[in-house]
C-alpha cells in the first residue's frame, strides 16, 4: 500500500503538526470566542426570554383573577342595587296607591258634601223662588175677587203644599 | 500502476525540503492540509465575525459545528470538558475537512495516510494519560482495574485492560484510516469498471460511483464524529476516573 512508504512519513507528519497547531492557534484566537459568546448571548437571551414569557403569563393569569373577581364582585353588587331598586319602586308604588286612594276618597267625601249643600241651598231657593213667583201669580188671578184675608189665606195654604212637597 | 484502486493514495513528492536532515518535501497531501487549514480558518473566522442575534447563512453553519462539537463535549465530559473545547473542535473540523475535501476528484484524502491518523491518535491518547497522570496521581493507574473487580482477579484484569488501552490509539488511527481508504478503492474500483465497461455497461457502475460518493460524504461525516466521540471519551475518562467525581451522564 502506498500509505506505509515511509520515505514521506516525516515530512506529513510535521506539516500535518504545522497545519493543525496553525489551524488550532488561528480559531482559538479568532473563531471560536465569538462563536461561543454569540450562542451564549443567545442562549442567555432565549432564556430571559422564556423568563419574561413565563412572569408575563403569570402576571396576566393574575390579573385574569383579579378582574374576574372583581366582575364577580360588580354583578354581585348590581344584583343587590337592582334588588334593592325593585323593593323601592314597589314601596313607592304601594304608597302612592295608598295615597291616592286615600285622596281619592277625600275628595269624593268633600265632592258629596258639597253637592249636598248645593242641593239643599238650590231647595231653598227654589222655594223661596215658587212662593214669590205664586204669590205673584195668584196676585194677577185673583187681584180683583180677593180680599187681604183671602188673600192670605191662599198663600199660606200654598206654602204648606209646597213644603210639604219639598220635605218629601 | 495506473489501474490499481491503491493508485489514489500514492504520494509524489514536487518539491524537496530539508530541515535539519529532517524531510519535509512537500506533496499533494501537504498542500490538502494546508487548504484544509484555510478554509477552516476563513469560514469558521467568518462566521465568528458576524456575531448577529439572527445568524446568516455561514454564522448559522459555523455555529451548528461549534453547537455541534459543544454537544458532544457536555455529552460525554461535562461541563469540564468545555476546556478543552478548541482542541477537540479544531480535530473534529481539521478530520472533517480533510475528509470531504479528499471526496473532490483529483484531490487527496489527507485522512487515508496511516500515518496521520496515527499522530491525531497518538496525541490524543497521550494527552490523556499525561493528563490522567496530572490530575489523579499514581491512582490513575486505576484506570487499569474496573470498580468493583475482586482482588483475586487482578491478574487477568489488568493485562485484559492494559490491551485494551492500548487498543485505544490503534483502533482510532486505523478506523479513520481504514474508512478513509476503503471508500476510497471502492470509488475507484467502481470508477474503473464504469471507463473500462464503455457506454453500454458503464452507466452502470458509474451510477454507483455517484452513490457511493454521496454515501462517503456521510462516512466522512461519520468518521470525524466518531474520532471526535472517542477523543472526548477517552480525554474524560482520564478527567473523571471511574467517575469518581461528578460526571454529566
Amino acid at each position: 500500500m502506498p500509505q506505509f512508504e515511509s520515505h514521506f512519513f516525516s515530512s506529513l507528519i510535521f506539516w500535518e503538526v504545522v497545519s493543525f497547531a496553525m489551524l488550532l492557534f488561528l480559531l482559538y484566537k479568532f473563531a471560536f470566542p465569538g462563536i461561543l459568546a454569540v450562542l451564549e448571548e443567545r442562549e442567555k437571551k432565549i432564556k430571559d426570554s422564556l423568563d419574561q414569557a413565563e412572569r408575563h403569563r403569570s402576571e396576566a393569569e393574575r390579573k385574569l383573577k383579579d378582574y374576574e373577581a372583581k366582575l364577580n364582585a360588580a354583578s354581585k353588587e348590581a344584583e343587590g342595587i337592582l334588588a334593592a331598586a325593585k323593593e323601592r319602586a314597589q314601596r313607592l308604588l304601594e304608597e302612592n296607591e295608598q295615597r291616592l286612594t286615600a285622596e281619592a276618597e277625600r275628595i269624593k267625601g268633600d265632592a258629596t258634601r258639597e253637592i249636598d249643600h248645593e242641593r239643599r241651598k238650590a231647595i231653598q231657593e227654589i222655594r223661596t223662588q215658587t212662593t214669590d213667583m205664586a204669590l205673584m201669580v195668584a196676585e194677577k188671578v185673583v187681584q180683583r175677587s180677593l180680599n187681604d184675608a183671602d188673600h192670605r189665606r191662599l198663600a199660606d195654604e200654598a206654602l204648606d203644599a209646597l213644603a210639604k212637597s219639598s220635605v218629601k | 500502476m495506473e489501474d490499481s484502486p491503491l493508485h489514489p493514495f500514492e504520494l509524489h513528492n514536487f518539491l524537496s525540503i530539508h530541515l535539519g536532515g529532517l524531510d519535509i518535501s512537500l506533496n499533494k497531501a501537504v498542500i490538502m492540509m494546508w487548504v484544509v487549514v484555510g478554509l477552516v480558518t476563513i469560514l469558521m473566522i467568518k462566521a465568528g465575525s458576524a456575531r448577529q442575534l439572527i445568524p446568516g447563512k455561514l454564522q448559522s453553519l459555523g455555529e451548528i459545528l461549534v453547537d455541534f462539537i459543544r454537544g458532544i463535549i457536555l455529552d460525554t465530559m461535562g461541563k469540564d470538558g468545555m476546556r478543552f473545547f478548541p482542541l477537540i473542535a479544531t480535530l473534529f473540523l481539521f478530520i472533517l475537512f480533510c475528509n470531504l475535501i479528499g471526496l473532490i476528484p483529483g484531490s487527496y484524502t489527507v485522512t487515508s495516510q496511516i500515518v496521520v491518523t496515527a499522530v491525531f491518535a497518538c496525541v490524543v491518547y497521550g494527552m490523556s494519560v499525561v493528563m490522567g497522570f496530572v490530575l489523579h496521581g499514581a491512582k490513575f493507574l486505576g484506570i487499569l482495574v474496573p470498580p468493583g473487580t475482586p482482588g483475586w482477579l487482578l491478574p487477568l484484569m489488568v493485562p485484559i485492560e492494559l490491551i485494551s488501552q492500548l487498543a485505544r490509539p490503534i483502533s482510532l488511527a486505523v478506523r479513520l484510516f481504514a474508512n478513509m481508504t476503503a471508500g476510497h478503492v471502492i470509488l475507484g474500483v467502481l470508477f474503473g469498471l464504469a471507463v473500462s465497461g464503455g457506454l453500454l455497461i458503464g452507466w452502470l457502475p458509474f451510477a454507483f460511483t455517484i452513490a457511493m460518493n454521496g454515501l462517503e460524504v456521510g462516512i466522512a461525516f461519520i468518521q470525524a464524529y466518531i474520532f471526535t466521540v472517542l477523543t472526548c471519551v477517552y480525554l474524560g475518562d482520564a478527567f473523571h476516573l471511574h467517575g469518581s467525581e461528578d460526571h454529566a451522564h
